[in-house]
C-alpha cells in the first residue's frame, strides 16, 4: 500500500532546545551525584579576560518533524534535520555552509516527493511499528549525528557546542548546558551557586558520563538588569573533557560566555541562548525551508489524512 | 564575470522574495559587484510560447541591509564580531523597455547584466531617435557612467513635440544654464538641421548673467572642455548674439541701462506711433480679468489708438481733436495745427481728455472712446494709466523713432532682452508686446526658421489663477506654437504656481534642485518617488530631464557653461588686435 499523510502535525513542530538539558536519569537513584572537586578552595572564582582563541567554532543543530505519514501497517516520520557551524575569526563571526537533510524515521529506502527527498532512516525494532515517540528520538538522533559530522570537519581552534559534551575530537571542546535538571552538587557545595556575580564561576568538579571523565563548573551570566530574578537565572553548567588544559579552558569561559549572553529583551532564552547560536539557529530554520510550503508539498504527493 | 547579452558585466540575479513584474523587478547584488542609482541594467527572459525576451530597466532604489537581524541593534553586536550576519546589496529596477513587446515577467534567479554599448542604446531607445534624413539624438548632457545622454530633437523641435520647461529653486537649480546649455546644443551640434535658420530670444531677468553670452569664460577648465568636446560640442561662447536694454530713465540720450557690461548692448523701446499700430495697450493691464468691462473698454481703445496711428509715421503722435484751450502747456503743434504727442505721459493725458474730458470739469468724454462704459469703468482705466507712466515712460516714447526688439530680424541669431531693472509692469509689456509680435509674425508666415524663446519666471507670466493678456499669448504659444515654430523654453521656481496648460504643453521636462514641499505637488507625479528625493539634493550642474519616450527620468550632469555668466568671467582678450580695435 502506498504511503498517505497520517498527520502533518506530529508530536511537536519544532525541537528548539536540541539536547540542552541533562538526561535526569544520570543522578542516582535516591542519592546525590558523587562529589569531586578538581579545585581548592570551594570558592567563587573570577579571571583576568583573555582574548579569544582563534578559530572559534559555535555548532548547533535544529530539528523539525514534518508529517507523520502511515501505510496501513506502519507509522513514519518525515522530518527534517540541519546542522550549522559560526566561526569567529578574524574579528567577524562568520557562518559556515549549513548541512541540512530530510529524513524519514522508520523509512527503509528513499522517498522522493517532488523536489523533496526523504532519506531513509531505519530504527532498530525491525518491522514492529514505531511509537511517535520513538520516532521523535530517532529524528533527534538524526540530528545528533549530522551535528558530530559537521563538528568533525571542523579544524583546528576551539569547538563549542550546545549540550554535554559527547563527540570526540583532536582539539578543545566546551560544552554548555543551559537547563539543570540534574543535581551535581551536594547541598552545602551547591550554596556558592546564589553568591556568584556575574562573570564569575564555581571551581571545577568532576562528572562522569558514558566512560568519560569531564571537568565541568557552573558560571553566572550577567542578566540585565541585575538582582531583580531569581539566583538560578543566567546559570550555565559548562564542560570539556578532563585534561591538563581544563582549567585553562574554565578561565577562558568567562571571558568568552558572558561576551555572548543573549539579551532578554531580545531573546525569551536570554541569557543562556548565545547570541552567534540564537543566530545560527534561525539561519538553519531558514535553511529547512518554509513549513507551510513543504506541508503544502507532502499534502500534494500523499493526500489528505 | 562575461558572457550574456551583448557581454555586459554579470551583476546580480532577480530576487524572487518580492515580486518581479514586467515594470519593475529588484536585483540581488552579487560578490563584489556594484550598482548604483541610475545604473542601466539588462535581464533576458525566456518563455517557451513567445521565445527570448529583453528588458531593459534603470536603477531607482539601491539598498543594503543585514539579513538575520531582527533588532537594529543587532548591528553592534555583528560589528563587535558576536553574531553572523549576511549583508545583502538590493536594487529596484524600472523597466524601461521590453524587445521584444511581450509583457511577461522576469523569472527570478535571472542573471542582471550592466547594459553597455548597445544595450544601452536599446534601453534609452536611442536608436529610435531618427527620422528620415538622419539622428535626432541632441545632446542634452552625461549619464552618471560618464556617457553622453540624448534627448529626441523632435519632441523639442515641433515635429512630435515642443517645448521645454525648467523648474527648481534659484541660485543652485541652474535653470538659465541648463537652458543656456540647450540652446548651445541645439544651435551648433549640427542634429538640428536648419539651426543656421533658428532664432533665439532670450529674457534676461536677473542681474546681468546673460549679458556675457558672447564672451568665453575664463574659468572654464580643461575637463570641461574635454566635456563640451566629449558632446560635440565647441567649448566656446555664443557666436552671434545681440544685447538690448532698456534705457536709462531721464537724462539727456538714449542709453541702455546696464552696469557690467559697456559695450555692444542697445537700447530697446517703442515709440509712440509703434505702439499705438501694434495695439500693445493691452500688455500694461495685467489685471484685466478682475473687470470685465475694463477689458472691453481696453480692446475697444486699444482700436481706437490704432487707427489714430494709421499712416502716421512717428516717433510722435499726432492727434487733431485736442482743443488747444484744454492743452497742458507743454504740449506742441505741427505745420497742420495737430497737436504733437511726444511722450507716453502726454499720451495718457490726451486718453484721460478723450475719455473723461476737459481736466477738472464735470464734463464728459468722448462718446466715440467712452463706448458707453460707465464713469467708474472710465476712472479705473485712466487711474491704472496714469500709474502705468512711471513704470514704461522710458520705455514708450514720442521722442525719437522706436527700437523694438525684433529677434526675427537683422543678422544676429540670439537675441538677449534684459528685462532685470524693469518694474513688474514694464517686464509685462516688454514680454507681452514681443512675444505677440513674434508670434503675429510667424502666424503670417514672414520667417520660416524657428524661434526659441527662454523665459525664466513664468509664475510671473503664466500664473495659474489669474487673467492676463500675456498668459494669453503664452498659452497660444504653448498651445499652438509648436506647428508654428515659435518653441518656448519655460522656467520658474515652482510649476505648481504656473498655468497648467502652459507647463502641460511642455514635452521635456528638467527638474533641478527642488524645494521640499514643492516635490511633493502632483506637477511633479511623472518623476518616480526617488527622483523627488534626489531633487531636494541635487548638485549645482545636475538636473532631472524626462522626455515623452522615455518612461523613466534620466539624472544629467551638464558641463560648466563656456561663456561667461558674469563680469569677472570675462575671458578678457589681451591680444595686439584687440587692443589696436579698442584704442583706434
Amino acid at each position: 500500500m502506498a504511503w498517505r499523510l497520517y498527520s502533518l502535525e506530529p508530536l511537536r513542530t519544532e525541537a528548539l532546545a536540541g539536547p540542552g538539558e541533562d538526561p535526569p536519569n544520570l543522578q542516582d537513584s535516591g542519592g546525590s551525584y558523587p562529589f569531586h572537586p578538581l579545585e581548592e578552595p570551594w570558592e567563587a572564582k573570577g579571571a583576568p579576560p583573555v582574548p579569544w582563541p582563534e578559530p572559534l567554532y559555535f555548532v548547533d543543530g535544529r530539528e523539525r518533524a514534518e508529517a507523520l505519514i502511515f501505510d496501513g501497517r506502519r507509522l513514519v516520520l518525515l522530518g527534517c534535520v540541519a546542522a550549522g557551524a559560526v566561526a569567529f575569526a578574524g574579528g567577524g563571526m562568520r557562518l559556515l555552509e549549513p548541512r541540512v537533510r530530510r529524513v524519514g524515521v522508520g523509512l527503509w529506502e528513499p522517498l522522493g516527493l517532488g523536489e523533496l527527498v526523504y532519506e531513509p532512516l531505519p530504527l532498530e525494532g525491525g518491522g514492529e511499528p514505531l511509537s511517535p515517540t520513538a520516532l521523535q528520538e530517532g529524528l533527534a538522533k538524526a540530528r545528533a549525528l549530522l551535528e558530530e559530522d559537521l563538528a568533525k570537519g571542523l579544524e583546528g581552534g576551539l569547538l563549542i557546542v550546545d549540550g554535554p559534551v559527547r563527540l570526540r575530537r583532536q582539539g578543545p571542546v566546551l560544552g554548555y548546558i543551559k537547563t539543570h535538571w540534574a543535581r551535581y552538587l551536594p547541598e552545602d557545595k551547591e550554596a556558592l551557586i546564589p553568591t556568584l556575580r556575574p562573570g564569575e564561576r564555581t571551581p571545577m568538579f568532576r562528572v562522569r558520563r558514558g566512560g568519560r571523565e569531564l571537568a565541568s563548573w557552573y558560571l553566572r551570566l550577567p542578566l540585565p538588569p541585575e538582582g531583580v530574578r531569581p539566583p538560578e537565572s543566567g546559570l550555565l553548567r559548562v564542560e570539556t573533557p578532563l585534561s591538563p588544559e581544563a582549567k585553562g579552558l574554565a578561565d577562558l569561559s568567562l571571558s568568552l560566555f558572558p561576551a555572548l549572553a543573549s539579551h532578554p529583551v531580545k531573546d525569551p532564552r536570554a541569557p543562556q541562548n548565545l547570541l552567534p547560536v540564537g543566530s545560527l539557529e534561525r539561519e538553519l530554520s531558514r535553511r529547512m525551508g518554509s513549513r507551510d510550503l513543504v506541508g503544502r508539498i507532502l499534502a500534494r504527493y500523499l493526500g489528505g489524512g | 564575470m562575461m558572457g550574456g547579452p551583448e557581454n555586459g558585466q554579470r551583476i546580480g540575479v532577480v530576487l524572487g522574495r518580492r515580486e518581479a513584474t514586467p515594470l519593475e523587478f529588484w536585483v540581488g547584488v552579487e560578490g563584489e559587484g556594484l550598482l548604483r542609482l541610475d545604473d542601466l541594467v539588462v535581464v533576458e527572459g525566456y518563455h517557451p510560447k513567445v521565445g527570448r525576451v529583453r528588458y531593459f530597466g534603470m536603477v531607482d532604489h539601491v539598498a543594503k541591509a543585514h539579513e538575520g537581524e531582527s533588532y537594529d541593534t543587532d548591528t553592534f553586536l555583528a560589528v563587535e564580531g558576536k553574531i553572523p550576519v549576511s549583508l545583502a546589496y538590493v536594487a529596484h529596477v524600472s523597466v524601461t523597455r521590453i524587445v521584444p513587446e511581450e509583457f511577461f515577467p522576469p523569472d527570478p534567479g535571472s542573471a542582471v547584466y550592466l547594459a553597455q554599448g548597445e544595450d544601452l542604446e536599446l534601453a534609452l531607445y536611442y536608436e529610435a531617435m531618427k527620422n528620415q534624413r538622419g539622428s535626432t539624438k541632441l545632446p542634452a548632457g552625461f549619464l552618471k557612467n560618464g556617457e553622453v545622454a540624448y534627448l529626441n530633437l523632435e519632441f523639442l523641435n515641433g515635429v512630435k513635440g515642443g517645448h521645454v520647461n525648467i523648474s527648481g529653486i534659484s541660485g543652485v537649480a541652474a535653470k538659465t544654464s541648463y537652458a543656456t546649455f540647450l540652446l548651445k546644443s541645439l544651435l551648433e551640434s549640427g542634429v538640428l538641421e536648419d539651426a543656421h535658420q533658428a532664432r533665439v530670444l532670450l529674457f534676461n531677468v536677473k542681474g546681468e548673467d546673460l549679458l556675457f553670452l558672447d564672451k568665453p569664460n575664463l574659468r572654464l577648465s580643461p575637463e570641461a572642455r574635454r566635456d563640451y568636446e566629449k558632446l560635440g560640442l565647441d567649448p566656446g561662447p555664443f557666436r552671434s548674439v545681440y544685447f538690448l536694454a532698456p534705457p536709462k530713465k531721464g537724462g539727456e540720450g538714449i542709453l541702455p541701462n546696464v552696469e557690467t557690461r559697456m559695450e555692444g548692448v542697445k537700447a530697446y523701446y517703442w515709440d509712440l506711433v509703434q505702439f499705438a499700430q501694434k495695439g500693445l495697450l493691452p500688455f500694461l493691464f495685467a489685471d484685466r480679468g478682475g473687470m470685465s468691462n475694463l477689458g472691453y473698454l481696453i480692446v475697444h481703445v486699444t482700436e481706437k489708438l490704432r487707427r489714430l496711428a494709421e499712416g502716421q509715421k512717428g516717433p510722435h503722435l499726432l492727434v487733431s481733436d485736442w482743443p488747444g484751450a484744454e492743452l497742458p502747456e507743454e504740449i506742441t503743434f505741427d505745420d497742420l495745427g495737430r497737436v504733437r504727442l511726444k511722450s507716453f505721459a502726454q499720451l495718457v493725458q490726451y486718453l484721460e481728455y478723450k475719455l473723461l474730458g476737459p481736466e477738472g470739469g464735470k464734463g464728459e468724454g468722448d462718446s466715440t472712446w467712452v463706448a458707453r462704459q460707465a464713469r467708474g469703468t472710465l476712472e479705473a482705466f485712466v487711474r491704472r494709466l496714469r500709474s502705468s507712466v512711471e513704470n514704461v515712460g522710458h520705455l514708450i516714447r514720442g521722442d525719437r523713432p522706436g527700437n523694438p526688439p525684433d529677434p526675427l530680424s537683422g543678422s544676429h541669431q540670439v537675441h538677449v532682452v534684459d528685462l532685470a531693472k524693469l518694474s513688474p509692469q514694464a517686464q509685462m509689456f516688454v514680454v507681452g508686446s514681443l512675444l505677440s509680435d513674434l508670434f503675429a509674425k510667424k502666424e503670417r508666415g514672414q520667417y520660416r526658421g524657428r524661434v526659441f524663446v527662454v523665459l525664466d519666471e513664468l509664475n510671473k507670466y503664466a500664473p495659474r489663477d489669474e487673467e492676463s493678456p500675456i498668459k494669453d499669448v503664452l498659452l497660444d504659444i504653448a498651445e499652438r506654437g509648436r506647428s508654428l515654430g515659435v518653441i518656448l523654453i519655460g522656467a520658474q521656481q515652482t510649476a505648481s504656481e504656473v498655468e497648467r496648460r502652459v507647463v502641460g504643453n511642455a514635452a521635456i521636462r528638467v527638474v533641478g534642485r527642488l524645494d521640499a514641499a514643492e516635490a511633493e505637488r502632483p506637477e511633479y507625479r511623472y518623476l518616480p518617488t526617488s527622483f523627488r528625493q534626489r531633487a531636494l539634493i541635487l548638485p549645482q550642474g545636475a538636473v532631472i530631464l524626462h522626455q515623452p519616450e522615455i518612461p523613466v527620468p534620466l539624472l544629467l550632469r551638464f558641463p560648466f557653461p563656456a561663456w561667461a555668466t558674469k563680469r569677472e568671467e570675462v575671458l578678457e582678450d589681451n591680444s595686439a588686435e584687440a587692443l589696436r580695435r579698442e584704442f583706434f
